[in-house]
Protein backbone atom coordinates (compact mmCIF):
# COMPACT_ATOMS: atom_id res chain seq x y z
CA UNK A 1 0.00 0.00 0.00
CA UNK A 2 1.71 3.17 -1.29
CA UNK A 3 2.16 6.11 1.65
CA UNK A 4 -1.02 8.28 -0.15
CA UNK A 5 -3.13 5.43 0.54
CA UNK A 6 -2.00 4.67 4.06
CA UNK A 7 -2.36 8.51 5.00
CA UNK A 8 -6.46 7.82 5.56
CA UNK A 9 -5.72 5.37 8.44
CA UNK A 10 -4.53 8.27 10.29
CA UNK A 11 -8.05 9.80 9.96
CA UNK A 12 -9.68 11.14 13.39
CA UNK A 13 -11.94 7.88 14.02
CA UNK A 14 -13.59 9.75 16.37
CA UNK A 15 -14.36 12.17 13.81
CA UNK A 16 -14.59 9.53 10.82
CA UNK A 17 -17.98 7.98 11.94
CA UNK A 18 -20.78 9.11 9.49
CA UNK A 19 -23.06 10.42 12.48
CA UNK A 20 -20.57 12.23 14.45
CA UNK A 21 -18.77 14.05 11.26
CA UNK A 22 -22.64 15.31 10.24
CA UNK A 23 -22.87 16.88 14.36
CA UNK A 24 -19.30 18.19 14.25
CA UNK A 25 -19.89 19.73 10.82
CA UNK A 26 -23.44 21.26 11.90
CA UNK A 27 -21.47 22.81 15.05
CA UNK A 28 -18.62 23.69 13.61
CA UNK A 29 -20.69 26.66 11.31
CA UNK A 30 -22.71 27.79 14.45
CA UNK A 31 -22.08 29.25 17.94
CA UNK A 32 -24.48 26.60 19.61
CA UNK A 33 -26.87 24.14 18.46
CA UNK A 34 -29.53 22.28 20.88
CA UNK A 35 -29.84 18.34 21.07
CA UNK A 36 -33.69 18.91 19.43
CA UNK A 37 -32.10 21.04 16.25
CA UNK A 38 -29.17 18.25 16.15
CA UNK A 39 -31.90 15.24 15.71
CA UNK A 40 -33.79 17.05 13.20
CA UNK A 41 -30.87 17.77 11.32
CA UNK A 42 -29.23 14.39 11.76
CA UNK A 43 -32.21 12.30 11.68
CA UNK A 44 -30.45 10.17 14.58
CA UNK A 45 -32.69 8.94 17.51
CA UNK A 46 -32.64 10.82 20.69
CA UNK A 47 -30.61 7.48 22.09
CA UNK A 48 -28.43 7.18 19.09
CA UNK A 49 -27.65 11.21 19.21
CA UNK A 50 -27.60 11.15 22.99
CA UNK A 51 -24.75 8.22 22.34
CA UNK A 52 -22.67 10.02 20.08
CA UNK A 53 -22.70 13.49 21.79
CA UNK A 54 -21.37 11.41 24.82
CA UNK A 55 -18.73 10.14 22.96
CA UNK A 56 -17.84 13.78 21.94
CA UNK A 57 -18.05 15.49 24.77
CA UNK A 58 -16.02 12.67 26.65
CA UNK A 59 -12.89 13.29 23.93
CA UNK A 60 -13.33 17.10 24.65
CA UNK A 61 -14.22 18.20 21.24
CA UNK A 62 -17.84 19.28 22.61
CA UNK A 63 -19.14 21.34 25.74
CA UNK A 64 -22.92 20.32 26.56
CA UNK A 65 -24.84 22.21 28.84
CA UNK A 66 -27.92 22.19 30.08
CA UNK A 67 -30.11 25.55 29.76
CA UNK A 68 -33.43 27.31 29.61
CA UNK A 69 -34.83 29.40 27.34
CA UNK A 70 -37.65 31.01 28.98
CA UNK A 71 -39.41 27.92 30.34
CA UNK A 72 -38.37 25.73 28.05
CA UNK A 73 -35.09 23.38 28.51
CA UNK A 74 -32.56 22.96 26.37
CA UNK A 75 -29.71 21.33 25.95
CA UNK A 76 -27.25 22.99 24.20
CA UNK A 77 -24.23 21.72 22.36
CA UNK A 78 -21.29 23.69 21.58
CA UNK A 79 -17.80 22.65 20.06
CA UNK A 80 -14.89 23.40 21.55
CA UNK A 81 -11.28 24.79 20.40
CA UNK A 82 -10.06 20.96 20.51
CA UNK A 83 -13.12 20.31 18.70
CA UNK A 84 -12.50 22.95 15.64
CA UNK A 85 -9.39 21.69 15.69
CA UNK A 86 -9.97 18.80 15.12
CA UNK A 87 -12.73 19.33 12.37
CA UNK A 88 -10.31 21.69 10.10
CA UNK A 89 -7.33 19.10 10.54
CA UNK A 90 -9.94 16.04 9.04
CA UNK A 91 -11.21 17.75 6.38
CA UNK A 92 -7.28 19.08 5.46
CA UNK A 93 -6.63 15.50 5.87
CA UNK A 94 -9.29 14.10 3.90
CA UNK A 95 -9.08 16.75 1.14
CA UNK A 96 -5.53 16.10 0.91
CA UNK A 97 -5.67 12.15 0.60
CA UNK A 98 -9.21 12.74 -1.94
CA UNK A 99 -6.21 15.01 -3.80
CA UNK A 100 -3.84 12.78 -3.97
CA UNK A 101 -5.91 9.50 -4.95
CA UNK A 102 -7.43 11.24 -7.94
CA UNK B 1 -16.04 16.24 -0.59
CA UNK B 2 -16.07 20.17 0.32
CA UNK B 3 -19.54 20.57 -1.61
CA UNK B 4 -21.05 18.25 1.00
CA UNK B 5 -19.60 20.12 3.89
CA UNK B 6 -20.58 23.15 2.27
CA UNK B 7 -23.99 22.12 1.75
CA UNK B 8 -25.00 21.26 5.54
CA UNK B 9 -23.49 24.34 6.59
CA UNK B 10 -25.49 26.41 3.94
CA UNK B 11 -28.37 24.51 5.23
CA UNK B 12 -27.75 25.29 8.76
CA UNK B 13 -27.61 29.30 7.87
CA UNK B 14 -31.16 28.99 5.94
CA UNK B 15 -32.19 27.64 9.15
CA UNK B 16 -32.94 30.96 10.15
CA UNK B 17 -35.66 31.91 7.34
CA UNK B 18 -37.07 28.60 7.85
CA UNK B 19 -40.22 29.95 9.84
CA UNK B 20 -40.35 33.73 7.57
CA UNK B 21 -40.19 35.45 11.38
CA UNK B 22 -37.67 37.16 9.42
CA UNK B 23 -39.58 38.87 7.19
CA UNK B 24 -43.10 38.73 8.70
CA UNK B 25 -41.48 40.65 11.51
CA UNK B 26 -37.87 41.96 10.70
CA UNK B 27 -38.49 42.91 6.77
CA UNK B 28 -42.33 43.70 7.14
CA UNK B 29 -41.70 45.31 10.84
CA UNK B 30 -38.73 47.96 9.21
CA UNK B 31 -40.24 48.62 6.18
CA UNK B 32 -43.73 49.66 7.93
CA UNK B 33 -41.60 52.08 10.15
CA UNK B 34 -39.86 53.46 7.22
CA UNK B 35 -42.95 53.96 5.49
CA UNK B 36 -44.30 55.68 8.19
CA UNK B 37 -41.64 57.65 8.57
CA UNK B 38 -41.48 59.01 5.08
CA UNK B 39 -45.63 59.69 4.54
CA UNK B 40 -45.08 61.98 8.05
CA UNK B 41 -42.14 63.41 6.55
CA UNK B 42 -43.76 64.89 3.99
CA UNK B 43 -47.77 65.24 5.90
CA UNK B 44 -45.77 67.33 7.93
CA UNK B 45 -43.53 69.06 5.74
CA UNK B 46 -39.44 69.95 5.66
CA UNK B 47 -39.94 73.38 7.18
CA UNK B 48 -42.41 72.69 10.00
CA UNK B 49 -41.74 71.56 13.54
CA UNK B 50 -42.42 67.85 13.37
CA UNK B 51 -40.96 67.93 9.90
CA UNK B 52 -37.46 69.00 12.01
CA UNK B 53 -37.68 66.86 14.38
CA UNK B 54 -38.19 63.77 11.99
CA UNK B 55 -35.42 64.61 9.87
CA UNK B 56 -33.19 65.01 12.76
CA UNK B 57 -34.01 61.83 14.30
CA UNK B 58 -33.69 59.59 11.58
CA UNK B 59 -30.46 57.72 12.69
CA UNK B 60 -32.57 56.91 16.01
CA UNK B 61 -35.52 55.62 13.89
CA UNK B 62 -33.59 53.76 12.06
CA UNK B 63 -31.06 52.25 15.01
CA UNK B 64 -34.36 51.91 17.48
CA UNK B 65 -36.36 50.46 14.52
CA UNK B 66 -33.66 47.54 14.26
CA UNK B 67 -33.20 46.66 17.59
CA UNK B 68 -36.97 46.62 18.51
CA UNK B 69 -37.21 44.43 15.12
CA UNK B 70 -34.08 42.40 16.28
CA UNK B 71 -36.00 41.53 19.97
CA UNK B 72 -39.73 40.64 18.39
CA UNK B 73 -37.71 38.42 16.01
CA UNK B 74 -35.94 36.45 18.81
CA UNK B 75 -39.14 36.82 21.29
CA UNK B 76 -41.05 35.12 18.15
CA UNK B 77 -38.40 32.39 17.56
CA UNK B 78 -37.93 31.51 21.45
CA UNK B 79 -41.95 30.78 21.55
CA UNK B 80 -42.88 29.03 18.19
CA UNK B 81 -39.65 27.76 16.65
CA UNK B 82 -37.04 26.63 19.15
CA UNK B 83 -39.72 24.28 20.41
CA UNK B 84 -41.09 22.94 17.68
CA UNK B 85 -37.42 22.28 16.09
CA UNK B 86 -34.84 23.41 17.99
CA UNK B 87 -32.33 26.26 18.97
CA UNK B 88 -29.01 27.52 16.97
CA UNK B 89 -26.84 30.48 17.49
CA UNK B 90 -25.21 31.68 15.20
CA UNK B 91 -21.77 32.87 15.03
CA UNK B 92 -20.53 36.20 14.19
CA UNK B 93 -18.72 36.52 11.17
CA UNK B 94 -14.92 36.74 11.04
CA UNK B 95 -14.29 38.85 8.66
CA UNK B 96 -17.45 41.19 9.59
CA UNK B 97 -16.15 44.81 9.39
CA UNK B 98 -14.55 43.95 5.98
CA UNK B 99 -17.80 43.02 4.64
CA UNK B 100 -19.67 46.03 5.94
CA UNK B 101 -16.93 48.17 4.50
CA UNK B 102 -17.04 46.54 0.92
CA UNK B 103 -20.90 46.42 1.04
CA UNK B 104 -21.25 50.21 1.98
CA UNK B 105 -18.57 51.08 -1.01
CA UNK B 106 -20.41 48.97 -3.17
CA UNK B 107 -23.58 50.09 -1.90
CA UNK B 108 -22.57 53.96 -2.39
CA UNK B 109 -21.00 53.22 -6.38
CA UNK B 110 -24.00 51.69 -7.37
CA UNK B 111 -26.43 54.52 -5.74
CA UNK B 112 -24.04 57.83 -7.18
CA UNK B 113 -24.01 55.55 -10.24
CA UNK B 114 -27.87 55.48 -10.79
CA UNK B 115 -28.11 58.88 -9.63
CA UNK B 116 -26.28 60.08 -12.63
CA UNK B 117 -28.58 57.47 -15.00
CA UNK B 118 -31.50 58.77 -13.85
CA UNK B 119 -31.11 62.55 -13.69
CA UNK B 120 -31.48 62.25 -17.60
CA UNK B 121 -34.62 61.89 -16.83
CA UNK B 122 -36.41 64.57 -15.69
CA UNK B 123 -39.57 63.18 -14.96
CA UNK B 124 -38.21 60.38 -12.74
CA UNK B 125 -37.86 60.59 -8.74
CA UNK B 126 -34.82 59.34 -8.75
CA UNK B 127 -34.74 58.18 -4.82
CA UNK B 128 -37.68 55.95 -4.71
CA UNK B 129 -35.94 54.11 -7.98
CA UNK B 130 -32.73 54.31 -6.16
CA UNK B 131 -34.57 53.09 -2.88
CA UNK B 132 -36.35 49.76 -5.27
CA UNK B 133 -32.92 49.02 -6.75
CA UNK B 134 -30.92 49.02 -3.69
CA UNK B 135 -33.17 46.82 -1.54
CA UNK B 136 -33.51 44.54 -4.85
CA UNK B 137 -29.62 43.87 -5.05
CA UNK B 138 -29.47 43.63 -1.50
CA UNK B 139 -32.01 40.83 -1.53
CA UNK B 140 -30.74 39.22 -4.79
CA UNK B 141 -26.98 39.07 -3.28
CA UNK B 142 -28.36 37.95 -0.25
CA UNK B 143 -30.19 35.08 -2.06
CA UNK B 144 -27.05 34.17 -4.40
CA UNK B 145 -24.20 33.98 -2.55
CA UNK B 146 -25.42 33.65 1.38
CA UNK B 147 -28.91 32.22 2.21
CA UNK B 148 -30.23 30.42 -0.79
CA UNK B 149 -33.93 31.38 -0.17
CA UNK B 150 -35.69 31.30 -3.36
CA UNK B 151 -38.17 33.32 -1.93
CA UNK B 152 -36.21 36.58 -1.78
CA UNK B 153 -35.75 36.00 -5.49
CA UNK B 154 -39.53 37.26 -5.82
CA UNK B 155 -39.42 39.77 -2.82
CA UNK B 156 -35.70 41.21 -5.25
CA UNK B 157 -37.86 41.30 -8.24
CA UNK B 158 -41.11 43.03 -5.98
CA UNK B 159 -38.34 46.00 -4.87
CA UNK B 160 -37.33 46.71 -8.27
CA UNK B 161 -40.51 46.50 -9.65
CA UNK B 162 -42.11 49.01 -6.94
CA UNK B 163 -39.30 51.54 -7.32
CA UNK B 164 -39.81 51.57 -10.67
CA UNK B 165 -43.29 52.08 -11.11
CA UNK B 166 -43.59 54.94 -8.26
CA UNK B 167 -40.26 56.53 -9.72
CA UNK B 168 -42.68 57.38 -12.86
CA UNK B 169 -45.64 57.69 -10.56
CA UNK B 170 -45.41 61.58 -10.12
CA UNK B 171 -46.28 61.46 -5.97
CA UNK B 172 -44.41 63.82 -3.76
CA UNK B 173 -41.40 62.49 -2.78
CA UNK B 174 -41.82 61.48 0.68
CA UNK B 175 -45.23 59.68 0.16
CA UNK B 176 -43.30 58.11 -3.17
CA UNK B 177 -41.14 56.35 -0.35
CA UNK B 178 -43.33 56.34 1.83
CA UNK B 179 -45.69 54.30 0.11
CA UNK B 180 -42.62 51.81 -1.62
CA UNK B 181 -41.96 51.26 2.02
CA UNK B 182 -45.47 50.30 3.32
CA UNK B 183 -45.69 48.21 -0.24
CA UNK B 184 -42.60 46.49 0.61
CA UNK B 185 -43.57 45.88 4.09
CA UNK B 186 -46.89 43.92 2.47
CA UNK B 187 -44.39 41.96 0.63
CA UNK B 188 -41.95 40.88 3.29
CA UNK B 189 -45.38 40.15 5.58
CA UNK B 190 -47.21 37.93 2.63
CA UNK B 191 -43.85 36.29 1.94
CA UNK B 192 -43.15 35.92 5.55
CA UNK B 193 -46.79 34.86 6.68
CA UNK B 194 -46.61 32.11 4.12
CA UNK B 195 -43.68 30.74 5.14
CA UNK B 196 -45.00 30.59 8.28
CA UNK B 197 -47.81 29.16 7.76
CA UNK B 198 -46.21 26.00 5.96
CA UNK B 199 -43.58 26.12 8.97
CA UNK B 200 -46.13 25.79 11.18
CA UNK B 201 -48.22 22.92 9.13
CA UNK B 202 -45.24 21.08 9.12
CA UNK B 203 -44.41 21.06 12.00
CA UNK B 204 -46.71 20.95 15.10
CA UNK B 205 -45.69 21.25 18.47
CA UNK B 206 -44.63 18.38 20.16
CA UNK B 207 -46.69 17.33 23.69
CA UNK B 208 -43.51 16.16 25.03
CA UNK B 209 -41.83 19.21 26.70
CA UNK B 210 -38.68 20.36 26.08
CA UNK B 211 -35.84 18.43 24.73
CA UNK B 212 -33.47 16.75 27.36
CA UNK B 213 -31.70 13.98 26.41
Amino acid sequence: MSADLRAVTTLDRLIHEPARLLIVTILSSVASADFLFLQRETGLTKGNLSAHLSKLEEAGYIKIEKTFKGKFPLTVCKLTSVGQKAIKAYRQQLQSFMDKTN
Amino acid sequence: MNNNFSDVEQRVRRYWYIDGFGELVGGGGMCLILAIYFAAGQYFGDESFFGGILQASMVLVLIGGVVLVRRLVNAAKARVTYPRTGYVEYSEPKNKVVASVLSAAVGIVMAVTFVFIVRQFNKIDGMVAISGLVMGIVLFAKQVWSVRVKRFYVLSAASIMYGGALAVSGLARGYNLGLFYALMSLSFAISGGLTLKKYLDENPLQTELGNER
